[in-house]
Formats: structure tokens, sequence, C-alpha cells
């Protein structure tokens, strides 16, 4: 009774998965590089392609249900595909933080920015290698590197502490900058969320692999 | 919710060869239970134990215990026929008898030695009721069961089991000979006989022992290798081989 089929379909959705992941990763790294060398053309081509990140995870809600429905998948198949339909939407929501970024970089315009940006990248960066090594820990089934970055969501909000306090203060002292300094701390927020929605990423993980519901890291936000 | 059948290290021989090993598990009263597992696993061989069918063959042999209501039913010298009133049975494929649809379910009455017509014919339609049967059939009691449908058979088996007021149901693949509406309707009938009946379910549709049944028992190579509550063994099983039994990743 072996399902050969079956799991050659499992298998081929996991791998949308890890393609979907890299398309989010890239449209976060385009958008945090062209919000710093304001990239106009670059963040506009960002806002336009999210339409591709969210026709992708459409595509793979629909091969899940397609497989739910046409092969009753149980036990660890059942809980992969309730994760992967959790973690799309996840994804989806990375892309639409990283459209949110690069919409911030088109209404700054050719305002030249309140500050330079050296938080934002970290930020970035962190959140970048949190959603990679995820990614990786759900092919792996990997529940240890999970848990893992789960915690590390802390340094992202600390990072998003810092960038908010500054730019308050220098608001205070500059009502001028209030407009394009509020831009920034969206921007920032935006990415605050990205590394919230890789700890979602994780806990679907943790669930795919044990079959348990857990929070681990909730956010102050 | 109690143990209404409690199986302690039973193992069963068909002659020299081992069919069931060390088998402990305890069957809750009026609750469903399923066994699954790949063919020639045991589960039926288990299920065939339980109201000891296997004494009809003989070189059959059983050790250890199963306990109905405090007693062990594997002990000598117990009266089979009480046993089968008490613990009734459903085939896989529906074994009406070539009599009247009445008569096939009076049959065990009579059997039991009730005599008076009016008792049979009360307790023949409260049979066929439970096993929702009597709308279709109530006014052609006395054409022969052959006539009716596949579904419709089997529905009159468990009537006949039923009629006798058993404590418990065997069903062994009640619904693999029948198509998706008539084991609908055996599996609607099921939810209801649970409300007076302990009943045990052997099954190879995965899909309808997670409908169906509230424990499931995964059974390999005459062992049973995973007990628990159905929710369980279908969402995150504990041990390997059930889940690379119900992924379809062996069998």
């Amino acid at each position: 009774m072996t399902r050969e089929a079956y799991h050659k379909a499992l298998k081929e959705v996991q791998d949308e998965v890890q393609q979907m992941a890299v398309m989010v990763g890239a449209a976060v790294k385009d958008s945090m590089e062209a919000l710093k060398s304001r990239d106009m053309e670059k963040s506009k081509k960002i806002v336009k392609n999210d339409i591709q990140i969210n026709q992708k995870r459409f595509d793979i809600e629909e091969r899940c249900i397609r497989l739910i429905a046409t092969q009753q998948p149980m036990a660890v198949d059942l809980r992969t595909l309730a994760a992967i339909i959790n973690i799309i939407t996840d994804l989806e929501r990375i892309g639409d933080h990283a459209e949110g970024i690069a919409k911030i970089s088109v209404a700054i315009g050719d305002a030249p920015l309140v500050k330079p940006l050296i938080d934002m990248p970290k930020m970035a960066d962190k959140g970048l290698s949190m959603l990679q090594r995820c990614m990786k820990a759900f092919v792996d089934r990997d529940i240890e590197t999970a848990k893992k970055i789960c915690n590390e969501d802390d340094e992202v909000d600390a990072l998003y502490d810092a960038i908010y306090n500054e730019l308050v203060m220098m608001m205070v002292n500059d009502p001028k900058i209030i407009k394009d300094a509020t831009y920034l701390i969206w921007g920032a927020h935006n990415l605050e969320r990205i590394a919230d929605r890789v700890t979602n990423i994780a806990e679907r993980v943790v669930y795919m692999v044990t079959g348990k519901m857990e929070e681990m890291n909730v956010s102050k936000y | 919710m109690n143990d209404k059948v409690k199986i302690k290290d039973l193992n069963f021989y068909y002659g020299t060869k081992q069919a069931l090993k060390n088998i402990n598990l305890s069957v809750r009263e009026k609750e469903i239970t399923a066994l699954i597992g790949p063919s020639g696993c045991g589960k039926t061989t288990f299920l065939r134990c339980v109201n000891r069918m296997h004494d009809l063959y003989p070189g059959n042999r059983y050790e250890g215990e199963i306990i109905l209501d405090g007693r062990n039913i594997l002990e000598k010298g117990l009266d089979l026929i009480k046993l089968r009133s008490k613990v009734g049975m459903v085939f896989q494929k529906p074994t009406p008898f070539p009599m009247s649809i009445y008569e096939n379910v009076a049959f065990g009455l009579k059997l039991m030695g009730i005599k008076k017509k009016k008792e049979i014919s009360l307790r023949v339609e409260k049979a066929l009721k439970d096993s929702a049967l009597w709308d279709e059939i109530k006014d052609r009691l006395n054409e022969p069961a052959l006539s009716l449908s596949g579904g419709q058979q089997q529905r009159l088996c468990i009537a006949r089991a039923v009629a006798v007021e058993p404590e418990v149901i065997l069903m062994d693949e009640p619904c693999s000979a029948l198509d998706p509406v008539a084991t609908a309707k055996i599996e609607d009938l099921m939810t209801d006989l649970k409300k007076t009946y302990t009943v045990v379910i052997v099954t190879h549709n995965m899909q309808q022992a997670a409908r169906v049944s509230e424990f499931t028992g995964f059974f390999m190579m005459g062992e049973m290798i995973e007990f628990d509550y159905t929710q369980k063994i279908f969402t995150a099983p504990s041990n390997k081989l059930t889940e690379d039994y119900i992924t379809g990743r062996f069998g």
C-alpha cells in the first residue's frame, strides 16, 4: 500500500514552500537595500512583484486542499499540510511587510533620510537569517533550531525599541521631520513584524514534527 | 467510563502457529473501539477471540484472559451460546439466513427460548428500528431477506445481533462489501448503537476508523503496536510503525 504518487506530491508541495520562502526573502532583502540606496525603481518593482508572492501562496494552498480532498492524509502528513497552510500565510504576510517597506521608500521620495540607516539593515539581516534557518529547520524537521529561532525574536524587538526611541527623540527635537521619521518607524515596524512571522513559522515546524501546538515566544508588540 | 472487556496477556494459536502475541487492551463500555492493521496482522483473529468463535474449529488455543464484566470468558465450561448472545457479531459479507426478513430477526430470540409471539414481534420491531431498517421494510417483513440490497442485508444482520440484546457487538469489516451510501448509513447506525452497546470494529478503511471510533488499536504481525484515542492515533501517533502504516509508507 505504499503510496508513491501521493508522497511525491507531498514532497513537491514542500519544495514549493521553499521556493516561496526564497521569493519572500529576496523581497525583504531588496526592499531594505532599495530604501537604503534610495532606489525608487527597485522599490516600485517590489511593490509590483508582491502579486507573484500572493499567487504562489494561493497555488500552494490549492495543492494542499487538493491533497487533503483526494488523499485523506493522516498523522505526520496531515500535520505537514496543516503546517504548510499556516506557513504560507505567514510567508505571504512577510512579503506584504517587504512591500510595505518598499511603499515607504516610494512615499519618502526624493527627500533625504532623516538619519542614516544602521539598525534597520541589522533588523532585516537578522530577520532574513531567522527565516532562512527556519526554512532549513522545516526541511530537516529540526525542532531544536526552530525553538532557538523563536528566542531570537527578542533581539529584533530590542533593535526596534532602539530605533523607535531614537526617532521619537529626534521628532521631539525637530518637529519638521515628523512625517519622514514616522515613515521610518513604520519601516522598522514592518521589520519587527517579519521576525514575529518567522517565529510563527518556527512554531508550525515544531507542530509538524511533534503534533504539539505551543507558543514559543510571545512578541512584545 | 468503565472497561467493558479487559484483555490480559492474550496469546492465540492456530494449531502450532501463534497468531496473537501478548495482547493487553481495555475496551471501554458504550464506546466504539476500532482495530486497524495490515492484512494478516491478527485483528480479525483478535475479534473472534472475544466471542470464542475460534472454538468452532479444532486445534485452536487461547492463553491469557478476556474479562467480560468481571468474568474470564476463556475459562473452560463456559456456556458459549450464552456468551455469544452477550457478545454479538456482524461479519464482512452480509449473512442473512435464507428465510423471511422477520424470521431472520426472530431466529435468535427463538433460539433463546422465547415462545410468546407477541414478545417476539415487539422485539423484532425494536431491533429493526434500532438498526435503522424498519421504515424501509416494515411492509415487507415476510419477503425473503435475500431480496434486500447489500446495505439493507447488513443492517438486517445488525438487527439480528441486536435483537437478542447483547452487550458487546463485534463488527468485522461490516462495510467492506457496501457502497458509500450504505456505508454512511451503517456508520450513522454505529453512532446510535453505542448509546446502548459496546462496539468493537475491525476495518481496513482508516477513514472509517477515524470517523466512527473513540479508540483505535493498531495491530501488526499478531501484536498490538499502539492503542490510544482515535484522534491521537490519526493526528500524532506515538509509534513510528503506526505512523508509517497510516500514512501509507508500508503495508
